[in-house]
C-alpha cells in the first residue's frame, strides 16, 4: 500500500498567544505539485517551517517519509527553499553548493558535478564563482532554488519561489519544477495563482492559520455545469454578455474583471461551448486574448460565487 | 486534506506563442550515495568552518590582526620579561616582586619564556576565546542561512561541528603562538630544545583546555541570541554577575563555595601558580564547565527556531 509522503495530526502552532495554525491535519501522496495558498498571515510560511524542521509545532504531529521532520533520516529526501534565506556572503556559489551536496553524502567528484548541475538548470554557471552580495535579486533567489535540488530530492518544500523573479526567470524556475515534477513532488507556497493554476493540480487552502477545505469541495461537487474563461482584448463588456447569454446552453455570464469573462454552460446541451464562443467571436469581429476551460485558481479559491465577490 | 482542482485546460487557444523551454538535467539518482554519519558530518562542518578562518578574506583580515598583535607581544613585553627573568636568575636576586604582582610562579618554568607565554596566553586566549568563538550560529541563523545546513544535517551536528571548528582553529592559532615562543627560546638557548618540547606540549594542551568552557558558553550564546556582538556582550555581562553572585554567596555561605566551579575561567588564578605538569591537575574543571555548557547549548539549538 502506497504510504503518504507527508502526514500532519492535529498541528497547532502559536506565536506568543496568536495562534499561526490551527488543527491541520492532511496527507499527502507523491505525485505532481502541490500549491499552498492562502492570504498573508494564514500561515503558510509556519507550516512549510515546521514541515522543513525549522520549527517546532507547539502541538500535533508531523511525519514526513515516517520520520519527523529535521531528522538526519531525511538527509537527501526532503529540500526547502525558505523565505527569505540568504546564502553565505563569505563563500562562492559553488563553494556553498558543493559543501551542501558533500553534507547530503556525496563524494567530492560528486558533488563538484551536482553543483555544477544544478547552477547550469538555473543559467547561473558564469555566477558559479561568485559571492551572494554581488549576486542580483533574481540570481540569488535562483540560487537559492538551485540549493533546494541538489541530489534531486523526493520532496522539494518551495516558499515563494517565484516572488521577486522577472518573468523569464519565472519561465526558467516552472520549467524546472515541470521537468522534475516527474521525480520530485513540490509543495509549492505562492501568492501567484496563475503560476500554481499552471503548475499545480491539488491545492491546500490556508485561512487564518485552518486548512479550508469544504468550500472548494461544494465548488467540486457542481458537476452539472462547466466553465469556459475568455479573456478578450478591449470589448464593449455589456454587449458582450448579452450576445453570449443567449448563445445555446449558457447558464449564466459573469465580468469579475475588465475583458474576462466566465461562462458557464451545461455540457450535456452543448458539448462544444467553446467552438460556438469562437464563432461568436469571429462573427461579431471582437479580437479574444485567450479562451479556457474551467474557471481561474483565483475564482476557484477566492470568489466562488461567480460575481467577483468574495466569499 | 488534500483540495484537488478538478481537470482544467483541456486546450487553451492563445495567440501568444508558449516556446518549449529546452533544459536539460542529467539527474544521478541512480547513483551511489552513502548516508553520511554523525562524525563525517562534524569533519564536514568544522573543516568549512576552518576554510572560513584561513581561506576568507574576513577570516584572512582577523589571522592576520591576530598575527600581528601577537607579533608585537613576542616582540617586546614577551621578549623583554624573558631577558630579564634570565638576568635576574643568573644574579640570583629575590623574586619578590613578581610574587608581589602574582607572576612568581614564573620563576618556577625552567625556560623563562614559556613561564611569561602563560601568564600572558592565560588572559589573552579565553579573551579571544569570547571574540573567535561569538558567531558560531547567530548571524548563519538571523541571515537564514543555517536552514540550508540543518535541511541536510541535524542541529545536533551544525551546533558540534562548528563548536569543533571553532576549537581547533584556537587550537592551531595556541599552537602558532606556542611554537613562536618556543624558536624564540631556541634563538636564545639552543640546547633548551629537548628540555623545551614537554614544556611546548603542557602549554598547548593547558590552554586548549582553557579556551573549552569559553567557546563552549559562546557555542550556547551565539545559539541563543541575533549577533555575535550580542553573543560578546552577553558573555561579558553574564560571566560578571555570575562571578560577582557567586563570589558573593561563598563569602556569607562557605558551603556555596563549590559553586564557582561554574564559572568559565574559576580555575585561572590557581593555574597561574603552577607551573609544568603541575598545571594539568585542575584540567577536570574546564572539562566539566565545557560538558555541562555544552549541554545547555544543545538543549537551547534543539529548541530554537530558525
Amino acid at each position: 500500500m502506497k504510504s503518504p509522503i507527508i502526514q500532519c495530526q492535529q498541528l497547532n502552532h502559536v506565536y506568543s498567544d496568536k495562534p499561526a495554525l490551527c488543527n491541520v491535519n492532511f496527507e499527502l501522496d507523491a505525485g505532481d505539485p502541490i500549491g499552498l495558498v492562502g492570504p498573508n498571515g494564514a500561515g503558510k510560511t509556519t507550516l512549510l517551517s515546521i514541515l522543513s524542521g525549522f520549527l517546532r509545532p507547539t502541538s500535533g504531529t508531523v511525519r514526513l517519509f515516517g520520520h519527523p521532520p529535521g531528522t538526519a533520516q531525511l538527509n537527501g529526501k526532503v529540500s526547502a527553499l525558505p523565505q527569505d534565506a540568504r546564502l553565505d556572503p563569505s563563500f562562492t556559489l559553488t563553494e556553498q553548493l558543493f559543501f551542501y551536496a558533500r553534507l547530503q553524502g556525496m563524494t567530492g567528484q560528486q558533488a563538484t558535478l551536482e553543483a555544477s548541475r544544478v547552477l547550469e538548470e538555473f543559467a547561473l554557471k558564469d555566477a558559479a564563482h561568485e559571492k551572494p552580495p554581488v549576486l542580483s535579486h533574481g540570481m540569488a533567489k535562483r540560487a537559492a532554488i538551485a540549493q533546494a535540488l541538489i541530489g534531486n530530492p523526493s520532496l522539494v518544500l518551495l516558499d515563494e519561489p517565484t516572488a521577486g523573479l522577472d518573468p523569464v526567470n519565472v519561465r526558467t524556475v516552472r520549467a524546472v519544477i515541470a521537468e522534475q515534477s516527474s521525480t520530485t513532488t513540490f509543495i509549492i507556497s505562492s501568492h501567484d495563482l496563475t503560476e500554481l493554476d499552471r503548475l499545480c493540480r491539488q491545492i491546500l487552502l490556508l485561512e487564518n492559520g485552518s486548512l479550508q477545505t469544504e468550500k472548494i469541495r461544494t465548488d467540486e461537487q457542481q458537476t452539472a455545469s462547466r466553465f469556459i474563461t475568455l479573456q478578450m482584448e478591449a470589448c464593449p463588456a455589456l454587449e458582450v454578455i448579452a450576445k453570449l447569454k443567449v448563445l445555446y446552453g449558457v447558464l449564466q455570464v459573469t465580468n469579475p474583471q475588465k475583458n474576462e469573462f466566465i461562462v458557464e454552460y451545461n455540457p450535456d446541451l452543448q458539448p462544444n461551448m467553446d467552438q460556438q464562443l469562437m464563432q461568436t467571436i469571429h462573427t461579431n469581429h471582437w479580437q479574444y486574448r485567450q479562451l479556457s476551460h474551467g474557471k481561474s485558481l483565483e475564482e476557484k479559491l477566492f470568489f466562488r460565487d461567480g460575481n467577483g465577490t468574495k466569499n | 486534506m488534500v483540495i484537488t482542482i478538478y481537470p482544467k485546460l483541456q486546450f487553451t487557444y492563445t495567440r501568444f506563442f508558449s516556446g518549449q523551454s529546452c533544459y536539460k538535467t542529467s539527474l544521478n539518482r541512480e547513483a551511489k550515495i552513502m548516508q553520511p554519519g554523525f562524525f563525517n558530518h562534524l569533519l564536514l562542518i568544522s573543516l568549512f568552518e576552518l576554510k572560513r578562518a584561513f581561506a576568507t578574506r574576513k577570516g584572512m583580515l582577523s589571522l592576520i590582526t591576530f598575527a600581528v598583535v601577537w607579533y608585537f607581544i613576542l616582540l617586546y613585553p614577551l621578549r623583554f620579561a624573558a631577558e630579564l627573568l634570565v638576568q635576574e636568575k643568573g644574579l640570583k636576586q629575590d623574586f619578590g616582586f613578581l610574587d608581589f604582582i602574582g607572576f612568581g610562579s614564573i620563576q618556577h618554568w625552567s625556560i623563562p619564556e614559556f613561564g611569561v607565554f602563560w601568564h600572558f596566553a592565560l588572559i589573552i586566549f579565553p579573551m579571544l576565546s569570547i571574540t573567535l568563538a561569538a558567531d558560531q550560529t547567530s548571524s548563519d541563523r538571523e541571515r537564514g542561512t543555517l536552514r540550508f545546513i540543518v535541511m541536510r544535517s541535524s542541529r545536533d551536528r551544525v551546533f558540534f561541528g562548528r563548536f569543533a571548528g571553532v576549537m581547533v582553529i584556537q587550537a592551531l592559532l595556541i599552537g602558532a603562538t606556542a611554537f613562536s615562543t618556543f624558536a624564540m627560546a631556541l634563538y636564545r638557548d639552543a640546547t633548551l630544545l629537548s628540555s623545551a618540547l614537554p614544556n611546548l606540549l603542557v602549554l598547548i594542551v593547558n590552554l586548549i583546555l582553557v579556551v573549552l568552557p569559553f567557546t563552549a558558553m559562546m557555542a550556547a550564546l551565539s545559539a541563543q541570541v541575533k549577533s555575535a556582538r550580542q553573543a560578546t556582550v552577553w558573555a561579558i555581562l553574564i560571566w560578571t554577575f555570575m562571578t560577582g553572585i557567586i563570589s558573593g554567596f561563598a563569602y556569607y555561605l562557605p558551603a556555596l563555595a563549590f559553586l564557582k566551579l561554574l564559572i568559565p575561567g574559576y580555575q585561572l588564578s590557581e593555574l597561574t601558580q603552577l607551573s609544568g605538569w603541575q598545571t594539568l591537575q585542575l584540567a577536570y574543571i574546564p572539562v566539566l564547565q565545557g560538558l555541562i555548557l555544552l549541554a545547555f547549548g544543545r538543549w537551547i539549538m534543539a529548541r530554537q527556531a530558525l
